[in-house]
């Protein structure tokens, strides 16, 4: 038998050997092994056969990768490669103002992405985030707008826990706000101070650096303390732990260390109570019901049905208060988690939501990014169809040669998705550019690199690009192959043919951009609205300064020193802020059919609160140290209390707060113009002022001469630091709280801005090049008539006309869906702006003027340009 | 300078095929540099060798006739083209106008003695090359 080489070699040489050598070095090899066989056995020759086939893997015997016979199209995709490369070249404008827009809209596009899914992260990093459920209250009080409220009674969670099996586990929050934390000599005003129930963990996973996460809470007078808090008082965290830290007299010990809370997250706190500490005294807050002050957490089964759970609340009210109307007055549904943070904008007193962001609006910003990527699309479309008879020659000559359609068809796809691919390059730049930017117009923290921290949005943004890529190339791909290849050929018929899908294509591009423009003045118009109207009190100028015990039991003093300062107009305190709602009361009013309860909002104020906040009376008197009364018992209400408890003479009747009794009530001093100390999202609500000095402040109210800021700050700071050495001077000015309040609202107004520009520059870059490409196709025509004797103007006319009926169509259908869309959106305010028709007509007229602008290059120079030139041409 | 490049073995692979006029393949060729230079020859590497000299045209191959002992596959014989043979004269007279450019005195290698005027001849043939 005859002996060969070991055939695994073999057929690897086989298989990686240039084929048209194969035979003869195969040959060889052969020989060789004979000989070597017979020469020194056929051991040595196998390991020598081997050494050989290895030593052959070199560059020029290895059989390319490519194949050596064209038995696939590589070759060809190298040519629509090349020659799609080529075109771009060639025709530097038209490339450019394809690429540039693509990128622009993609680049929008990915800076749209990053802003949503910020947004959409909130909350995500708690494992159980799907099942916790956060109780919130509807309430509907006599005398005052029916409310959302994310608050609800301390004793509900317990009494749930026992009475729901559904219910796993929950914690609530009693938000403390900003508290004085002290360490020997060490004063910290803590920002965000909040108690917790032992279950925090059970629910939510903040992570515990240091400490046991299974009893760091259990104990009274524990407390756990942030990274950063920790460190604002001791030099380790180390060294925190276990220590102790004086906050409202007591020590407390600091039984854990938590990671700083990260920015997407709904919650923020900078240290956490131990809430044993309140339930194991005397006042077991646990047993309080009736007031609102908590905000709670539930933790529920997987499986657990919301509806038919929030069905059995009702009665489960009744079960533990005796109240025959507290089903009315309270319904109590359950909000998801996920829904806390972009689900809110109609839930009142809801404190513990760290940048609370109007969720429909990311829907707006997502569609706003379609017509981006769509204006940019049609730009795309438009030029290539426009430019389509420059290529007659090359689609006649691949036709000739025998590509089917489907190759030509293909040819263009793939040239379509090479300009996505280097649009998509190029906007990756742009917002490595801009990002920073937006960041700082936004406030946020977006960056770039988070797109690229996982797989699937890295590879969505690839499909994302190749599917724009493949969508607007197939329009054109289609219009460009669909020629007779004679027809084609002979370069004749350069025919326009139609163009309806074209003129179809600029209406819907710049409807859209007129939609953007005309909705941008609008949203920026009421916003001003909002800052510039009327709300009824002067929050300009106005200084806030957080009070304590000891700025309560100095505050005349401290009135009285800062009151001799030439750079203060006046100062008055108050027990809380507006901005927003304030907390709901209960109220009676001694009416001629007998003692009404009405629950309006409440506020406590210093005697000249109406004088310094520039409050206007509308009745009677206001509050005054000449006229002394009883503290509490005065009461000024507003307009629409009054209206609300329709008396026939309110000076004077008797009123006072649900706890008085009916005998020894106060009476209604005075009744003040409606003002807005809630949002203007919201209608005014019914208001009742009293006066308690008793109860103390919360905040003191300085109002500063305009021009002088940094000298009353001075000043006041100066009185502070003598009069009040128990509590740092911190302040805030009114109007920067009002920014906070309106946030959302102006952050859209940013984008939707930013986003209009874009979408205008970007159909103005299409029409520049679209106008390029007509008047081109018409110069013969210019030149006749020229020649015959039309004037300069006659000519621009000529040519303007037609882009200026395209843009008056596109202003007229998409008038009323925007007036529509607009008029939705205005309705989230219960304060706002009449759509003026006169701004739509401008916003018409300004994109007329900026599109004939764009286009009056071209015009004007092919209308002065001399016949003869265009009559040469051809 | 560039005009005919022909690296060291490319230049004795070009002369064994010379050599062997008419019955230049691939295991003859071999052989003959095996036993003429005393160096082992790779398959590989005389392959690769014949590839790049006949990419560049100094070579030229026609198939042969298969044998027994090559299990059915062909020969490739080898043949020197017009082209190659002026490479292979051009790398030899650029060598001789070289050897005659050395200065007897510097061969006449002294032990124990070096001429100064050596290193720079030396640096000088460097270059050239």
């Amino acid at each position: 038998m005859k002996e060969v080489p070991p055939q695994l070699p073999l057929r690897f040489f086989r298989w990686f050997c240039h084929p048209k050598l194969r035979d003869s070095i195969e040959g060889d090899l052969m020989e060789l092994y004979e000989e070597r066989k017979v020469r020194i056995g056929k051991l040595k020759a196998d390991a020598r056969f081997i050494i050989d086939v290895l030593l052959l893997l070199r560059q020029n015997i290895i059989k390319p990768t490519e194949g050596y016979q064209t038995l696939n199209t590589y070759g060809m995709f190298k040519n629509y490669f090349k020659i799609s490369l080529r075109h771009l070249i060639k025709n530097k404008t038209f490339a450019f103002i394809n690429v540039f827009s693509l990128a622009v809209g993609l680049a929008a596009c990915v800076v749209i992405y990053l802003f949503v899914s910020d947004e959409r992260s909130f909350d995500t990093f708690h494992s159980k985030n799907k099942n916790i459920y956060r109780l919130d209250e509807v309430q509907k009080f006599t005398g005052t707008n029916e409310q959302k409220v994310a608050l609800s009674m301390p004793g509900m969670a317990p009494a749930m826990k026992r009475d729901f099996p559904e219910v796993q586990s929950y914690t609530r929050f009693w938000l403390r706000g900003k508290q004085l934390i002290t360490k020997e000599d060490t004063k910290q005003l803590i920002e965000n101070v909040m108690v917790v129930d032992s279950t925090f963990f059970d629910v939510f996973d903040f992570p515990l650096v240091q400490g046991d996460i299974n009893t760091c809470l259990d104990r009274p007078l524990t407390i756990l303390l942030t990274e950063t808090t920790a460190l604002k008082f001791f030099k380790t965290t180390n060294e925190a732990l276990n220590n102790t830290i004086f906050w409202d007299g007591r020590d407390y010990q600091i039984t854990g260390i938590l990671k700083d809370v990260p920015e997407n997250s709904h919650i923020q706190f900078d240290a956490l109570l131990s809430m044993v500490t309140y339930t194991s005294g005397e006042n077991n807050v646990n047993d309080s019901w009736g007031g609102n002050w908590m905000t709670t957490y539930l933790l529920l089964e997987p499986t657990v049905n919301i509806k038919s759970m929030e069905e059995k609340f009702p009665a489960f009210l009744s079960r533990y208060m005796d109240d025959p109307e507290i089903t009315t007055t309270y319904k109590l549904f359950l909000q998801p988690l996920n829904e806390v943070h972009l689900a809110s904008t109609d839930i009142e007193h809801d404190y513990i939501n760290y940048r609370k962001f109007n969720g429909s609006y990311l829907t707006i910003f997502y569609v706003i990014a379609g017509f981006i990527l769509l204006i940019a699309a049609v730009n795309f479309m438009n030029l290539t169809t426009a430019r389509a008879s420059h290529r007659w020659k090359e689609i006649g000559v691949r036709k000739t040669i025998g590509a089917k359609k489907v190759q030509l068809f293909g040819q263009f796809i793939f040239e379509s998705v090479i300009l996505a691919g280097i649009a998509l390059v190029v906007a990756l730049l742009i917002d490595a550019l801009f990002v920073p930017m937006i960041n700082d117009l936004i406030g946020r923290k977006l960056s770039l690199f988070h797109l690229f921290q996982n797989g699937w949005q890295l590879a969505a943004v690839l499909v994302g690009t190749l599917s724009l890529g493949i969508l607007t190339g197939i329009y054109p791909s289609f219009y460009m192959t669909s020629f007779n290849l004679s027809r084609v050929l002979k370069g004749g018929n350069k025919g326009e043919g139609k163009s309806v899908l074209r003129n179809t294509l600029v209406v819907v591009q710049f409807g859209l951009a007129i939609a953007m423009m005309v909705s941008t003045l609008i949203v920026v118009q009421q916003l001003s609205f909002m800052k510039e109207s009327d709300i009824g009190f002067d929050k300009d100028q106005m200084l806030l300064v957080n009070m304590n015990f000891e700025a309560n039991e100095k505050f005349e003093t401290i009135k009285k020193e800062l009151q001799q300062q030439s750079a203060i107009r006046g100062v008055t305190a108050s027990g809380q802020r507006l901005g927003n709602n304030f907390h709901q009361g209960g109220f009676k009013v001694k009416a001629d059919t007998g003692v009404l309860s009405i629950t309006p909002s409440n506020i406590n104020v210093d005697y000249d609160y109406l004088t310094v906040y520039g409050i206007e009376m509308k009745e009677g008197r206001g509050f005054s140290k000449d006229n002394p009364t009883k503290n509490g018992s005065a009461f000024i209400i507003n307009e629409s209390l009054a209206k609300e408890l329709r008396l026939k003479e309110t000076i004077g009747t008797k009123a006072g707060h649900d706890w008085y009794h009916n005998d020894s009530l106060g009476s209604i001093i005075g009744v003040v113009k409606d003002f807005n100390f809630n949002s203007l999202h919201y209608k005014v609500n019914t208001l009742a002022l009293s006066l308690h000095p008793e109860w103390g402040y919360s905040e003191l109210s300085v109002k500063i001469e305009k021009g002088r800021t940094e000298e009353g700050i001075a000043a006041v700071k100066k009185v502070w630091d003598e009069l009040v050495p128990s509590y740092p001077f911190d302040y805030t000015f009114l109007d920067a709280h009002f920014e906070e309040v309106y946030r959302s609202d102006n952050q859209m107004s940013s984008v939707v801005t930013i986003m209009a520009g874009l979408s205008i520059l970007i159909s103005c870059i299409g029409l520049f090049g679209l106008a390029a490409i007509t008047i081109e196709k018409k110069t013969k025509e210019i030149g006749v008539r020229k020649a015959l004797g039309a004037t300069e103007s006659q000519i621009t006319v000529l040519l303007s006309r037609k882009f200026a009926m395209l843009i008056i169509i596109a202003f007229v259908i998409v008038s009323p869906i925007t007036y529509y869309a607009l008029h939705r959106w205005l309705e989230s305010f219960a304060y706002r702006i009449n759509i003026n028709l006169l701004l739509f007509v401008s916003g018409g007229i300004l994109a007329l003027v900026i599109g004939l602008l764009t286009i009056s290059y071209h015009t004007i120079t092919s209308a002065r340009a001399n016949p003869v030139k265009a009559l040469r041409y051809e | 300078m560039k005009k005919y490049q022909l690296g060291e073995f490319e230049e004795v692979v070009m002369l064994t095929v010379g050599v062997l006029y008419g019955e230049a393949y691939g295991v003859s060729i071999k052989k003959e540099i095996e036993s003429r230079l005393k160096r082992g020859v790779s398959v590989g590497a005389l392959q690769t060798a014949l590839r790049r000299l006949e990419d560049k045209g100094y070579l030229k191959s026609h198939e042969g006739e298969a044998t027994e002992e090559r299990a059915g596959r062909p020969k490739k014989y080898f043949t020197i083209t017009a082209y190659g043979k002026k490479a292979m004269e051009y790398t030899r007279s650029t060598r001789e106008e070289l050897w005659n450019a050395i200065p007897k005195v510097a061969l006449k290698v002294v032990t124990g003695f070096r001429l100064p005027v050596a290193d720079n001849l030396q640096l000088e043939t460097g270059n050239n090359e």
